[in-house]
């Protein structure tokens, strides 16, 4: 099967590549996640999380990272400035 | 992951038609729910282009004195969304003139230095046993999963944000704190989607490397 290559593109790997390394599978993880990878990279990345529990917990790390930032919201957004409400008031067709 | 807010459509029955149309006759209800949602993603664009959040605030407030200034302009051949950005883009870089604050979106090669996502020694090399398999593994979260909902974290998290180049943590900050959709970002900030896939993953790879740091050193 030769060593494993460091291909980094996506389009590198769906060519040349029987399996990949879990060196391999970091660099696809958030391809992975956005559905953006091609089908045989695709069952390859799988294949990969099949056989290797600490992918599993890399990509699950990832996850919570995402998470995490999510809980990072801005939370309420300010009232809009009297500027702006003066502009859209002279609108109205009642001027209220 | 998130369920994304389209920015400018007021609601599942709320076309960009229909928006503007109220904004037209000074809808107010209509402006203030624009303006609550638009606002995290559009404060945090004009932040890119300048040194502090009150001169980013003044922007999006400029912003929308010139959008609601020129609403009968607006002629729908582009979304709302990406006519109110461009607006917003511009007040910034006008603001922005004089401080030297470069963002070169437009670029077509990333300007970061490309980064693995882990770092190489972490693997095994071409003379071990398994080459390109992990040499020191990731440690399961689980256990310290109530950790991660922490001030402590969320404050680590945001330094770690600003540590980021400019355009990955605008990019991981429209999508994974402000909930934006990967179209809605590529479409406001102009990159392909494989830019845009390559910044958010920089920018999370280093992300998830600040928190596994914190966990690994909570644990010990």
């Amino acid at each position: 099967m030769g060593p494993p290559r460091t291909a980094h593109s996506d389009s590198e790997l769906s060519v040349t590549a029987d399996e990949i390394t879990c060196q391999q599978f970091v660099e696809l993880v958030t391809e992975y996640f956005e559905g953006a990878l091609e089908p045989h990279t695709l069952t390859r990345a799988e294949e990969h999380l099949v056989m290797c529990d600490w992918c599993v917990t890399y990509a699950e790390q990832m996850q919570s990272t995402v998470a995490s930032l999510g809980r990072l919201g801005a939370g309420r957004s300010p009232e809009p400035p009297e500027s702006a409400l003066a502009v859209l008031r002279e609108r109205s067709p009642d001027g209220a | 992951m998130r369920s994304e807010p389209a920015i400018a459509a007021a609601g599942p029955a709320s076309s960009d038609e229909e928006t503007v149309a109220a904004l037209r006759v000074g809808d107010e209800r209509t402006f203030r729910d624009l303006f609550a949602r638009s606002y995290p993603a559009m404060k945090r664009v004009a932040r890119t282009y300048v040194a502090s959040d009150a001169v980013a605030e003044e922007i999006v407030q400029e912003t929308w004195i010139a959008i609601l200034t020129g609403i009968d302009r607006f002629e729908g051949r582009s979304t709302l969304g990406t006519w109110i950005f461009g607006v917003l883009v511009n007040q910034a870089k006008y603001r922005s003139a004089g401080e030297k604050r470069a963002l070169p979106f437009s670029s077509v090669a990333p300007s970061e230095p490309d980064d693995p996502a882990v770092d190489p020694d972490r693997f095994q090399k071409d003379d071990d046993a398994w080459p390109g398999h992990w040499a020191t593994p990731p440690r399961p979260w689980q256990k310290p999963e109530r950790r991660l909902l922490s001030l402590e974290v969320r404050e680590r998290l945001r330094a770690a944000m600003t540590e980021l180049p400019d355009r990955q943590r605008l990019v991981v900050g429209l999508r994974d704190i402000d909930g934006h959709s990967a179209e809605e970002v590529c479409d406001l900030l102009g990159v392909s989607p494989e830019n845009q896939r390559v910044l958010l993953h920089r920018g999370r790879s280093r992300l998830r490397a600040v928190l596994e740091e914190y966990v690994d050193a909570a644990d010990v």
